[in-house]
């Protein structure tokens, strides 16, 4: 699809929802402010809505479906590395004990972030599969299939690595 | 006698106007006060005395005429702005000037350095679009455009009230009084910040002269946040995804994280709360603009993919060349000349408070971004055989990221070390990334950023040498940001949770908002609009219109 009118307008129905759910927040002590508050968020949930309806309008994508369990797993592991950290401050009391419950909640977050998040998205990634139709359905139910494979065959063919 | 009848009744009228006038400038003048028949004459103090004599001798108008061609004639004691013009200067009246002046410098010195940074848009938008191939330069440019539109908005309507709603006492600009409302819980027995509470449109109480400098300033960095996913996440971004997301991170994420460093937040009470030095210490921004910027970045390439043709099936890297590497070098200095404003700026003054210190800040900055790109080039150097101009530039700016942090509390030979390191590391990152973690990212701007904001934040635990005095304390502890290396542990422990805020918090929520978007809108283009370049299906046209595409397939065969 590309961009469009629809994303356009409902880019702007995103933008009048945010300020308007803004200005409740800055008066929400008072009932005009709560009043804002619900109708901003009204309108961003239309917002949400109108473009959650034209999501298919955009074409297939080479990006396929992986893991989404692992992804949030990832996510929740460098959370929880965070709250190691925070953990420290209550039950270590010197500076060396505290440097090191920090570093252990530092390692958790990367082993989430370098080591969960990229297993999760690269487990089914579109530059893995072969160039058959089958398993590249997202791309290969389209014209442009054949421009696809030959760019990354051709892309493939340049053969300069690092 | 009918002209004669004209021209009485036209006198007629003109006296009538001129008395009526007369009589309406005359209702306008203030009585003069009434004297006190026989109050005897206040003392005069003897400064007072002084100062009235150096007025008595200042250059008269006719002096003052002939032209002051030395610039030793103007600007003495008669500018100063009385009270009183017929009793004259006061003590009082010299007092209130010096502090008018003193703010004065500031508030100059501030909007001058915000100025500075706003430019960096400018830097950035080069860099980015040369590393990208020509047929999404429209496309590119328009992100680095739009972006601060998107988050200047953002940052209007929420996200300065969130991040310095509660920032007020900086005496630099007047105090800020205004934003006084810090939302805290209670937690350990004491009292922390979480978001500010006053600001939101920059209405009400915030319609203040020195909230309105803080603001511009604090705008433009969280700008340069946002600017940095645009390059991570190039040629294959959808732009109103893209929009959608900056318009979040400028309301929500760089400010929230932003309060806890910079707004009186509980980073910054670290220090005063549970005795972690002088609470976290960032002082321009290499984790809360860099990092953020950075982490951000990675969070949405995770999710949106490697651009076709980047990686082989075995796993292999293609190395995707930009279009224009004279771009990216002017644009790299541009971002270093923008940078004079980042780091000597943060001080958010020129007058009192240890201020004195810019050029000291001015020069690690140029110090850090020099050894940082040798640092860069000798790498690629040494190990690929050539100095690569690209890595060239991610070193100058690897460099200039990772002092951003430390500029305000580390030594000219410090900076240096800081800056060289982050020079190398810039390229080992950049490497780990594309080839291990299998991230594509065109501009490199995790490794620039993510990366080398997270050792600029580190560096500081290591190399503040307690020589600074920004009036006498630094986030409400009293005494200098000290290092390990000069002897404070406890510093270093505070730099630590910052880090691991920046990991734990500010990238998964990141990760969450991005994940929502992309199942509610979708952050990829499609796979024939990438492939025909994103310029004409979501800008409508090209950046280089009569340019003359070569084929990709072509130029492979010809390679």
């Amino acid at each position: 699809m590309a961009a469009s009118k629809s994303q356009g307008s409902y880019f702007g129905l995103f933008l009048v929802g945010g300020i308007v759910a803004c200005g409740g927040i800055a008066y929400a002590a008072t009932g005009a402010g709560k009043l804002l508050l619900l109708v901003g968020a009204v309108i961003l949930v239309a917002s949400m809505v109108g473009f959650f309806k034209i999501k298919p309008l955009e074409g297939e994508t080479p990006v396929l479906s992986s893991p989404e369990a692992m992804k949030w797993v990832g996510a929740g592991v460098a959370t929880l590395g965070w709250l190691v950290t925070l953990g420290g401050l209550r039950v270590v009391q010197g500076n060396g004990g505290r440097i090191v419950v920090a570093l252990i909640g530092i390692g958790l977050s990367l082993f989430g972030i370098l080591g969960v998040l990229p297993a999760a998205f690269n487990k089914t990634a579109f530059w893995k599969k072969p160039s058959g139709a089958a398993t590249r359905a997202g791309v290969t139910s389209r014209s442009g299939r054949a421009t696809v494979e030959q760019e990354m065959t051709a892309s493939t063919a340049m053969g300069v690595t690092k | 006698m009918k002209a004669r009848r004209r021209s009485h009744v036209l006198a007629f009228c003109i006296a009538a106007a001129t008395v009526a006038v007369a009589g309406m400038a005359l209702a306008q003048t203030p009585a003069p006060p009434a004297q006190p028949a026989s109050a005897p004459p206040a003392p005069v103090p003897p400064a007072t005395a002084e100062l009235r004599e150096a007025a008595s001798k200042a250059p008269a108008a006719a002096d003052l005429a002939k032209g002051d061609p030395g610039g030793t004639v103007i600007g003495n004691v008669a500018d100063v702005t009385v009270t009183d013009a017929k009793a004259g200067i006061t003590l009082g009246d010299a007092g209130n000037q010096i502090g008018q002046n003193k703010i004065a410098i500031n508030f100059v010195w501030t909007l001058v350095c915000g100025f500075l940074v706003m430019f960096m848009q400018a830097g950035f938008a080069m860099v980015e679009s040369g590393l990208t191939r020509v047929k999404n330069a429209n496309h590119t440019y328009m992100m680095n455009f739009f972006v601060y539109g998107c988050g200047l908005l953002a940052y209007w309507v929420l996200g300065f009230a969130i991040q310095m709603g509660g920032a007020a006492g900086n005496g630099n600009l007047g105090g800020l009084n205004p934003l006084n409302a810090e939302h805290t819980v209670s937690l350990l027995g004491k009292t922390w910040g979480i978001f500010g509470e006053t600001g939101y449109f920059l209405a009400g109480t915030s319609y203040d002269v020195g909230v309105m400098v803080i603001f511009l300033f604090q705008m433009v960095f969280m700008d340069t946040a946002l600017t940095i996913v645009t390059g991570a996440c190039a040629e294959r971004w959808k732009f109103v995804t893209f929009s959608l997301t900056s318009v979040i991170m400028g309301a929500l994420t760089y400010p929230l994280f932003a309060n806890w460093a910079w707004g009186g937040g509980w980073l910054s009470q670290l220090g005063a709360n549970v005795g972690l030095g002088k609470g976290y210490a960032d002082f321009a921004g290499s984790g809360v603009v860099h990092s953020v910027g950075g982490l951000t970045a990675l969070a949405v390439c995770l999710i949106v993919g490697p651009r076709i043709g980047k990686y082989n099936r075995d796993g292999t890297s293609n190395p995707i060349v930009g279009h224009d590497i004279s771009a990216v070098l002017i644009g790299c200095f541009i971002l270093a000349f923008g940078w004079f404003g980042f780091n000597p700026g943060s001080t958010l003054g020129a007058s009192s408070n240890g201020n004195l210190r810019i050029g000291a800040i001015a020069v690690a900055t140029m110090l850090a971004g020099c050894t940082g790109t040798f640092g860069a080039i000798l790498y690629m150097w040494i190990s690929k055989g050539k100095p690569d101009a690209s890595m060239s530039g991610n070193g100058l700016l690897a460099g200039l990221v990772a002092i951003t942090a430390p500029s305000g509390f580390v030594s000219a030979p410090s900076a240096a070390i800081i800056g060289f390191v982050a020079g190398i590391l810039v390229c080992v990152s950049v490497s780990f990334i594309e080839n291990v973690l299998k991230v594509d990212d065109p501009v490199g701007a995790i490794s620039v950023h993510g990366t080398n904001g997270l050792w600029g934040v580190l560096s500081v635990g290591f190399f503040a040498d307690g020589t600074s005095n920004y009036g006498g304390s630094w986030n409400g502890v009293t005494g200098s940001v000290t290092g390990l290396f000069y002897g404070d542990a406890s510093q270093l422990a505070a730099q630590l949770v910052g880090i691991s805020t920046l990991l734990g918090f500010v990238f998964s929520l990141s990760f969450a908002i991005n994940m929502v978007l992309e199942h509610v809108v979708g952050h990829r283009v499609s796979a024939e609009t990438e492939l025909n370049g994103l310029d004409i299906p979501e800008m409508g046209q090209l950046g280089y219109p009569e340019f003359v595409f070569r084929p990709e397939i072509a130029y492979s065969k010809a390679a």
